[in-house]
């Protein structure tokens, strides 16, 4: 029998126990002025890092709806 | 287990030989553009992003992912891709972090980095932990490479009318002998024109199986219809069964592979070192973790996935009890007409072989710049000239690396006891990465992070890390997340989280009690024995540091030693080192990189946005490492003398490889025309006639 072990469970863990490590990350680089946001690069590189967040997440949980309902 | 021996045919053979003719005859043509160390280990700092972009996917991908992750493709279904798919969370440390740093800090290793931010003493228990950490990486990449050719091979065979009997460990050898070759002959720039051509075969290569096998088993539809649902979940289950889960594989490979994989394989590292500029470094890792690593995850597991859909339908053809580890050579052969499965096959040692070159050629590096050049400086050994150093060094290099294969091999006789190289590496990884993953991100990311903090993460880290081996379940268990006890393997995965928190304990602590020792030893320096205090308060760290390795005593006395040897490691090195916060975190932590940038350049840091542009080239007769632009062209270039320079062929095909840094001098009138000498032609090997691009760095 497939449990909230086996589908939802480790998504959220992974995306709210990674997602801390992710947020320290920008929230460190941002404070110690390791991104300056006047340059359009840094800008850029900021964006792709959310960006790239929010698209792992999606990869997940697009594998996880196919296999339980597909 | 079914054990398999003799797949393929003659056709495959000659597939794979000529492949790896080929193969080895392109790295040697690259062998030379080695004329000095840098080049043979960093490729010169000079490579565009596709270019590293590649070789990293060969370096990630090869290292025995084919093998392990179809072997848990096979056992686990979908869920095997998981280590491919959690490495984003640390991409903002990486890309604003430790990339800028470990470029303009222009360090050439990571303990060398350790030595300028905490002490000299900390370089070296960083090498000894760091090149523990490449050979046993190196003898998993072995052991991988014996288990993925010995299916292919008769077990004996007669030749000239001796009897040979085909080992693991005899294959194993043989396959050193090859590398081993190579890979000191080459040097990195070898490594890194190889891995562009094995990078885009054995994602085709791997690609190919897949659809091969969809192909045999009837379409995309039937295939996903014989997969139990289960199967096909991307993530495993939370905390069961012990030998596979979630949580376990999250610590594990999640956060302690993650960071380790990313800030201390020195591999990969190097491979950073030899792009352009950082700008190229975020390019190559950005876009290596986004596509490259999905896909990756398809490629490496998917003759799991096939191996379970062909045994569900015909088990006569892929038993479902075949050895795990031989899943992804028994599939291949299946799928595959002679030749392909030849080419298959060829891609996958290739694969491998990417990852053992690379780590050699790391294990090497290390060995030159913080073994030899430190030894040599304390035995105060003259050099006559820095060509006759970097010849000296360059033959102590392709000793070394000859060495390191030697054992390399040796470390392949511990991890051929597990059942199956995932387990080896899982075991491997969660013991050998915590304490200079937690030591180099503290270092990085935290400014109060202080020597002894390190020192204490790399000894007493250590010995608590030891105690969760010997007295996994009161120590471990707390840390479990409810995965099951298994007595022969005790929490193989989620013992990375209890290495990872006592490490980071230890380091915080001792960092947070930094008043508290500084007053302490002065105390005990205001003693008119304290050199005898202090000698003897390190001899006893020493003992109780034995005494817990090899388990002398109950666990509470072990504990009790543990807490006394932290008081006396931060004893001793507040007593030996000199740390200052200011001098030992300027430019080396991400709080300052501001700094590190001007102490690259050596000047103040010219942030203007300026043109890329191109230029002939003209000889000048001078010593000087500048170049010389046209008023016109600088202006274009936002450039002022003293700026960095970077110089390239105009032909993007090449990847930077004939191209050169240096600094921009006095303006001249010929617009369209840089003057360079003939020290920079010969290391940029420019082609007489062949226009150059040339861009302001900073």
């Amino acid at each position: 029998m497939i449990t909230f072990a086996d589908t939802w469970m480790p998504f959220i863990y992974l995306y709210v126990v990674g997602g801390l490590f992710f947020l320290s990350g920008m929230i460190i680089v941002k404070k110690a002025k390791a991104v300056n946001f006047e340059k359009k690069r840094h800008r850029y590189w900021w964006n792709i890092s959310i960006f790239g967040y929010f698209y792992f997440m999606a990869i997940h949980a697009i594998f996880i709806i196919a296999a339980l309902y597909f | 287990m079914e054990v398999h021996h003799s797949l393929g045919s003659s056709t495959d053979w000659i597939v794979m030989v000529v492949y790896f003719i080929v193969i080895m005859g392109f790295g040697s043509y690259f062998s030379k553009y080695n004329r000095t160390t840098t080049d043979f280990f960093f490729g010169g700092r000079r490579f565009a992003w596709w270019l590293i972009a590649m070789s990293i996917v060969a370096t990630g991908v090869g290292s025995h992912s084919f093998i392990k992750y179809s072997a848990k493709g096979f056992e686990a279904g979908f869920s095997s891709t998981m280590t491919y798919m959690n490495d984003w969370f640390f991409v903002p440390f990486f890309i604003f972090g430790w990339l800028p740093i470990i470029v303009y800090t222009k360090i050439r290793s990571i303990p060398e980095y350790f030595e300028k931010r905490f002490s000299p003493s900390t370089r070296f228990l960083a090498t000894i932990l760091l090149l523990l950490y490449m050979i046993g990486y190196v003898g998993i990449g072995f052991l991988t490479m014996g288990k993925a050719i010995l299916p292919l091979l008769p077990p004996e065979f007669t030749i000239f009318g001796i009897h040979f009997e085909i080992t693991l460990m005899g294959l194993i050898v043989v396959i050193a002998l090859i590398v081993g070759v190579y890979i000191t002959y080459g040097g990195q720039t070898a490594v890194i024109f190889t891995d562009l051509i094995q990078g885009f075969v054995l994602i085709f290569a791997g690609m190919l199986v897949f659809f091969l096998g969809i192909d045999y088993i009837g379409g995309f539809g039937l295939f996903w219809e014989l997969l139990p649902t289960t199967w096909k979940l991307p993530l495993a289950n939370f905390n069961n069964p012990p030998g596979f889960n979630f949580v376990g594989i999250f610590w594990q490979d999640g956060i302690a592979g993650s960071v380790g994989f990313l800030f201390m394989n020195m591999g990969l590292v190097m491979r950073f070192m030899a792009t352009k500029s950082v700008d190229e470094g975020r390019k190559a890792a950005t876009f290596n973790i986004l596509f490259m690593l999905p896909l990756s995850a398809i490629v490496v597991g998917n003759a799991g996935w096939i191996g379970k859909a062909i045994s569900t339908i015909n088990p006569s053809i892929v038993p479902p009890d075949t050895n795990p580890d031989n899943i992804f050579v028994v599939v291949a052969n299946v799928i595959s007409h002679p030749g392909v499965f030849g080419f298959v096959m060829a891609a996958l040692t290739a694969a491998l072989m990417s990852t053992v070159d690379t780590l050699l050629n790391a294990t090497a590096a290390v060995y030159i710049n913080d073994v030899h050049r430190p030894a040599k400086k304390w035995l105060a050994r003259k050099v006559k000239s820095i060509k006759e150093e970097d010849k000296q060094e360059l033959f102590a290099a392709r000793i070394a690396t000859a060495l390191f294969t030697i054992m390399g091999v040796l470390a392949v006789i511990p991890f051929s006891a597990f059942p199956t190289v995932y387990e080896a590496h899982g075991y491997f990884h969660s013991t050998l990465t915590p304490p200079l993953v937690v030591a180099i991100f503290l270092g990085v990311f935290w400014k109060k992070f202080t020597n002894a903090a390190v020192i204490a993460t790399f000894v007493v880290g250590v010995a608590l890390m030891v105690l969760g081996m010997y007295y996994p379940r009161p120590l471990i268990e707390v840390f479990a997340h409810g995965t099951a006890y298994d007595p022969a393997h005790p929490y193989t995965y989620i013992g990375a989280l209890y290495n990872l928190f006592v490490c980071v304990f230890v380091g915080v602590i001792t960092a947070l009690t930094r008043k508290q020792q500084v007053s302490l030893v002065k105390k005990i320096k205001s003693n008119p024995n304290h050199k005898s205090i202090v000698s003897g308060i390190t001899f006893l760290s020493g003992a109780f540091f034995v005494m817990i390795i090899f388990n002398v005593a109950s666990l509470p006395i072990l504990m009790i030693l543990s807490i006394l040897m932290l008081i006396f490691v931060v004893i001793s090195a507040n007593y030996y080192s000199k740390y200052s916060e200011e001098t030992h975190t300027e430019g080396l932590t991400v709080w300052g990189l501001a700094k590190a940038k001007e102490m690259f350049k050596g000047s103040k840091v010219n942030e203007t946005d300026g043109e890329v542009i191109k230029v002939n080239w003209k000889l000048v007769n001078s010593s000087e490492d500048l170049m010389c632009f046209s008023q016109n062209d600088m202006k274009k270039m936002s450039a002022n003398p003293g700026d960095l320079v970077y110089i390239s062929d105009a032909r993007k095909i090449l990847g930077g490889l004939k191209s050169v840094h240096s600094t921009f001098g006095k303006p001249h009138n010929e617009d369209g025309i840089v003057y360079i000498t003939q020290e920079q032609i010969d290391q940029g090997q420019f082609v007489a006639g062949k226009i150059l691009t040339a861009e302001k760095e900073m």
